[in-house]
């Protein structure tokens, strides 16, 4: 529960999501709604061994087919790469299941189908290496020629003096965890419509977190200047950090078009789905931490091992978010951390939802439990002592303006009960907790982390807003919208958020890092008080009072402490505009955080201003027999800097513990030769209505200072403390440490009988 | 993913049905529910050039009870029917929890107790779409000469995971088979086969038109378990339905049947002998667990592991076993 | 070869021109307009395709258009009164019970069959008629809370937990 502030009028009211309406009924449109004159319908060919060379291509007879347009391979590319090491249609080798070679457009989706199975393919297939242990080994065959060996990218970071905090600790415990690959699994598949029949310019429909990255890579690889690229995003369903960049169908969809000179549409059918989503891969961590006896810590050493899969994409990301966010929740003397990704002949791979910090902070956390065990401490008393406070500076210069991770300890474990339960629970039940942070946005990718706001005021006051954040369901444009009224004293029914155009929308560099509510939102306010500044003029003239003792509130505007004598907000827009000086009344702003950018050498800052942090308490029942853990309830509690809606806030909590519950307990993709076995919604187990646990919600506000009314990023923190949390109720449950993740029925049961064996802990 | 191009027929009759399917050979499938056939059809592993709908032909369509007190149930009553239907509700509950058991109540609407009885065998390696397959060599199921799920195996081992099999078999049912002029009962025990590519004995020309169940019988006890990774949606890692017939802990007749383990239901007939012989004692049932072990054979690692497998069976028999026990000392019969 | 089939589809009667392997999901949106029945996993694993025929939630992404003639078919389109929502729709925008929005009318019409056959549905039954349907981003706890609101709305009636 959030206690309302009377300060506000509509910050902190539970504001239904302005869109709900047109998607209760269906009349929202998504990219694959979408019909155009002339569409054509593409399928791509895609290789289906894992690795090898070449021979040849032959579309003859899918050329011939009555009802194909288009044909195209690497002729029709003209070299196009869609990264450092990866063509965008294969020429030479073949790198995973599912690379793409060849693509077809036609007039429906049969003929295309058809005309992609007569394409043939020659290969001589060559030796692949599926795990990172073989890949990275001496002597393994290289598989990017050019490359000197499998290391796809390679990261050091080091702050403080680690050997010396390593010499100051009294206990010192190594622990390595592995976690398997995930699978986005977003409602909407991946699709793309491109029409590229005029030379002028590239239009694509697509659902995505950010236009301009795709905007920005499609014009590259055409060479062409990004205002040629124009990106329609209508809806998104769902997105989860699998939809942030241009995947190889936007661009193939764009040279079917262009050659056929028609608009052609690419949707991936559900066996694509598990070759071209973008999601977690096989992660190894390696901590090796020292403390103080009683539990202070004083240096954590981090060694990682991440499968690229075949192609290294955007996965250089990963690695700086990981390291970036090691230093972030405890205090600490010294930090040494080294992260590797290593080529496979996998499917390429990024993180799904959470920045790739989820398995970390399950690896993490459950690491922690063991050391607060060895040293026989409370786990929410470990991490209370270690917790960051405001005002902290770790060692790689990240400050804390506003922290609330010691309250959400606190209040969860309150409410939680943790000190009746702890160590008090009968036989296979457990509690466990998981803490977490993550910044509000940063700049990751640019050396600016802009938005743009443009806002409009109709004679009748409705406002238009203009933003080129994405809402792909996390209510982003709702927020926005509650932002606006609030500065603007209307309500977020007054208000028409238009996005999705990218000739329209300001910039924004897209919904994540956790980015949306901090800067666009302060980009939304900051346009607001433009526009405000504008009204002010004409409402201290009509009321004859300074404009500082102002008040605008509830769709009126009247002097401070004098609501009776109030005017309308839209007289007041009204009569600015029915004036001599006949002023429209728009707003414009933009931010860019005023931090400095992480410097690329040290690593040091982080190039954000606020961090959300969170604690989670779960409490689960393991069956000893079938291994199946329930997991029974979750106690959530966040900082969310200003609760600008507890409803969609709980949202985003309820859908984050659920997503990572279901990567702790259920997601595994199964990976053999480089196929996923269990490559369908049916067998890639996604938890549903009757595996959800009862959920309490704590919502903690430290109103952050950069923040938006003080409001800080709540998209993915939440979901970071949850896995951990669940990891250490089944420990504490079954007594054993379980060190793979997710924490299926089988590795319950196998670490039963190392139990019973009387077996060491793996380390 | 799209449908592959075929003929519909969608005979008035049933003798029309049968004529279709004696004239058509191995060209045609029968469609019922959908839910099985038309998925495979998607994943291009059956491409019937010809598909008859057989859902709305009136024969197939009921539930009737028989003047001998046995229940006839047709082929092509959809398991949500099926489950609300009073016959079965009060006279074979076993069959009822089996059925709302499967997948989804979506499927449920449109699939039917047919379609679950000949439920087409499953296996990571087949049940995948063409491009999946065509990195690997054909496998048996598929036409070729390999076995994924077992190397070397010169059979098949997808997995059969209907639900109402088990209970079937343990409730005596009889299969009606009929073709163009014939007709011919199957015990429920011998309609099944111990192999992933011909799973049943069902002919390619012949409809299972309706279920036999002969009357419930007063003095026995039945249970029915399923354990998968969700409820309201899965199949089973593993089921099992298991009943026996005597009173104070004594035994005179006994039946358990694993599904979802093996490519055929496992009837257990040694754990079975082990309870008649020994009642329902916990040292009985212990002695059943561990025989159980040694009935099961060569499991795969489709789905679970072979070893999971093991685990999973012994626990359905010492849980199924341990509900009978319960229901005995309350003489608290579930109908069989 | 295309043949005509008639379909009832949210009351009104069409004539279409289909091929046999045409689903009846492909045969609403493609020829009918009605895209707010969305596609997904195309498999029968995810409901985004839900629609009610004949009083039941069917997939309409396993169901043949043939099959279809003489049955009555609901889509999310034919839910809403003039100018009103449902209640079912009421509830889930007013419960925050809808984020991408793109599972939102399978979700919606799974619901609606449930209550419909049964106004005061248990907490087990609820959860049992959503299973068959899939939601990323509430993660279902929204989506059943939205479901039991409706049915306390329907008037005095057993219903677990409210």
């Amino acid at each position: 529960m959030v206690s309302r502030n009377d300060r506000y009028s509509v910050l902190g009211t539970r504001q239904p999501k302005l869109d709900a309406p047109l998607k209760a009924t269906g009349r929202s449109q998504f990219t694959d709604d979408i019909i155009l004159p002339g569409m054509l319908h593409g399928k791509i060919v895609r290789n289906s061994i894992p690795r090898g060379k070449i021979l040849t291509i032959d579309t003859s007879k899918a050329e011939q087919l009555p009802g194909v347009k288009a044909v195209i391979t690497h002729k029709d590319s003209n070299g196009m790469m869609v990264g450092p090491d990866q063509q965008l249609l294969c020429n030479e080798t073949v790198n995973y299941v599912g690379d793409e070679i060849a693509a077809v457009a036609a007039v429906d989706e049969d003929t295309a189908a058809e005309a992609a199975e007569l394409i043939t393919v020659e290969y001589e297939p060559l030796q692949p290496l599926f795990s990172m242990e073989e890949a990275a080994a001496e002597g393994a065959p290289i598989l990017h020629e050019y490359f000197q060996d499998n290391y796809a990218d390679e990261i050091k970071i080091q702050f403080g003096d680690p050997d010396k905090a390593f010499s100051e600790s009294e206990y010192i415990r190594v622990d390595t965890y592995t976690s398997h690959p995930t699978h986005n699994c977003f409602a909407e598949q991946h699709i793309a419509i491109a029409d590229y029949s005029l030379p002028d310019k590239l239009v694509i429909w697509t659902p995505s977190q950010s236009a301009t990255l795709i905007q920005n890579s499609l014009a590259q690889a055409f060479d062409i200047s990004g205002s040629k690229v124009r990106i329609l995003n209508l809806n998104t369903g769902g997105a989860f950090s699998g939809r942030g960049v241009a995947r190889p169908h936007h661009f193939i969809a764009a040279l079917l078009s262009r050659k056929a000179a028609r608009p052609v549409k690419i949707i991936c059918a559900a066996d694509e789905e598990f070759l071209v989503c973008r999601s977690g891969g096989k992660n190894r961590f390696t901590f090796k931490t020292g403390v103080k006896k009683d539990g202070t810590l004083k240096v954590i050493e981090a060694d990682f091992l991440h499968d690229c899969g075949a192609y290294i994409e955007t996965q250089f990301i990963m690695l700086r978010i990981i390291g970036a966010n090691l230093q972030l929740l405890y205090k600490l003397d010294a930090m040494r951390y080294r992260g590797k990704l290593v080529y496979t002949n996998n499917r390429p791979y990024f993180f799904h939802h959470g920045g790739g910090i989820v398995p970390m902070r399950f690896a993490f956390g459950t690491h922690l439990d063991r050391i607060a065990q060895d040293l026989g401490l409370d786990p929410v008393e470990i991490r209370l002592k270690n917790a960051v406070d405001k005002g902290y500076t770790t060692p790689g210069k990240v400050h804390f303006a506003s922290c609330g991770l010691k309250e959400c300890i606190k209040k969860a474990s309150r409410k939680a009960g943790w000190k009746k339960k702890y160590g008090k629970l009968p036989s296979y039940r457990g509690i466990g907790i998981g803490c977490g942070v993550i910044n509000s946005g940063g700049k990751t990718v640019f050396d600016h982390d802009t938005s743009g706001a443009f806002l409009k005021i109709g004679e009748d006051g409705k406002i238009s807003l203009f933003t080129g954040l994405p809402d792909m369901g996390q209510g982003s444009h709702t927020t926005m919208a509650m932002i606006a009224a609030e500065t603007l004293g209307i309500s977020a029914d007054d208000i028409t958020v238009v996005s999705g155009d990218s000739d329209v929308d300001p910039i924004d560099t897209g919904a994540f890092g956790q980015r949306g509510t901090f800067t666009a939102g302060n980009a939304v306010k900051i346009a607001c008080l433009d526009a405000k500044r504008q009204l002010v003029k004409t409402a201290s003239k009509k009321l004859g009072v300074k404009p500082s003792a102002l008040i605008f509130r509830d769709r009126k505007v009247y002097l401070k402490g004098t609501p009776e004598k109030a005017v309308p907000f839209e007289e007041v827009v009204y009569d600015t505009l029915h004036s001599l000086e006949g002023r429209y009344v728009m707003g414009r702003g933009f931010y860019n955080p005023p931090a400095d950018p992480t410097d690329p050498t040290t690593f040091e800052g982080s190039g954000a201003l606020a961090f959300s942090f969170g604690a989670q308490i779960a409490e689960v029942e393991v069956d000893p027999e079938t291994g199946i853990v329930r997991l029974l309830k979750m106690t959530v509690a966040h900082d969310v800097g200003r609760a600008i809606n507890p409803l969609a806030i709980e949202g985003q909590l309820d859908g984050q513990v659920f997503s990572a519950m279901s990567q702790t307990l259920f997601e595994e993709c199964v990976m053999e030769k480089g196929q996923v076995l269990n490559a369908s919604r049916l067998e890639y187990k996604l938890p549903r209505p009757f595996e959800v646990p009862e959920i309490a919600h704590i919502i903690v506000e430290t109103n952050d200072p950069y923040g938006p009314f003080g409001a800080k990023e709540v998209g993915e923190g939440p979901i970071v403390c949850t896995s951990q949390a669940i990891a250490n109720a089944v420990n504490n449950a079954i007594g054993y440490p379980i060190t793979e993740f997710p924490i299926t029925p089988e590795r319950v049961l196998q670490a039963l009988r190392q139990k019973s064996k009387g077996q060491r802990e793996t380390p | 993913m799209r449908l592959p191009h075929f003929e519909y027929v969608k005979p008035a009759t049933l003798e029309e049905g049968l004529k279709v399917l004696h004239q058509s050979g191995n060209k045609a499938r029968i469609l019922a529910g959908g839910t099985d056939l038309l998925v495979n059809m998607k994943y291009r592993v059956v491409r019937p050039e010809i598909v008859m709908g057989i859902k709305s032909l009136p024969e197939l369509c009921t539930v009737s009870s028989g003047s001998n007190g046995s229940v006839t149930i047709g082929s092509c009553v959809t398991l949500t029917d099926l489950a609300k239907n009073s016959l079965i509700a009060e006279n074979y509950p076993a069959l009822k929890l089996a059925t709302t058991s499967i997948a989804s109540k979506h499927i449920r609407n449109m699939g039917t107790i047919g379609g679950n009885v000949c439920l087409t065998t499953r296996c990571w390696y087949y049940n995948q779409s063409k491009l999946w397959r065509d990195g690997r060599e054909v496998c048996h199921k598929a036409g070729g000469t390999v076995c994924h799920a077992i190397k070397g195996s010169t059979r098949c081992h997808a997995i059969n995971n209907s639900d109402t099999i088990p209970v079937l078999i343990v409730l005596n049912a009889t299969m009606v088979l009929k073709k163009k002029g014939s007709e011919r009962l199957i015990p429920s025990k011998e309609f099944f086969r111990d192999d992933g590519i011909r799973y049943t004995v069902l002919e390619p020309d012949e409809i299972l038109t309706a279920l036999l169940l002969p009357e419930s019988s007063g003095d026995s006890y039945i249970t029915f378990i399923k354990v998968c990774s969700r409820k309201g949606l899965d199949f089973a890692w593993g089921s099992i339905a298991a009943s026996v017939t005597g009173s104070n802990g004594k035994c005179t007749q006994a039946s358990l049947v694993l599904s979802s383990i093996a490519s055929a239901p496992l009837v257990l007939k040694k754990t079975s002998q082990v309870i008649i012989e020994g009642g329902l004692s916990e040292q009985s049932i212990e002695k059943a667990v561990e025989t159980a072990r040694s009935e099961l054979g060569i499991l795969t690692n489709l789905f679970t592991s072979a070893g999971y497998k093991r685990d999973l069976s012994q626990v359905l028999v010492k849980r199924a076993l341990g509900e009978l026990q319960g229901q005995m000392k309350k003489e608290r019969r579930t109908k069989a | 070869m295309k043949q005509i089939i008639t379909l009832k589809v949210n009351g009104d009667t069409h004539q279409v021109a289909v091929s046999p392997w045409h689903t009846l999901l492909e045969v609403l949106r493609d020829q009918l307009g009605l895209t707010g029945t969305k596609r997904s996993c195309g498999m029968g694993t995810c409901g985004v395709c839900t629609v009610i025929m004949d009083g039941k939630a069917i997939l309409s992404c396993l169901t043949l258009a043939f099959e279809c003639e003489g049955h009555e078919i609901t889509t999310i389109e034919g839910i809403s009164g003039e100018g009103t929502l449902h209640p079912i729709q009421k509830s889930f925008i007013e419960n925050g019970a809808i984020q991408c929005g793109f599972c939102t009318p399978g979700i919606i019409m799974s619901a609606k069959a449930l209550l419909d056959e049964n106004p005061h549905p248990d907490d087990e039954q609820i959860r049992e008629a959503l299973s068959g349907t899939f939601c990323r981003c509430t993660g279902h706890i929204k989506t059943v809370e939205a479901v039991k609101k409706v049915s306390a709305s329907y008037g005095k009636g057993k219903n677990d937990g409210e």
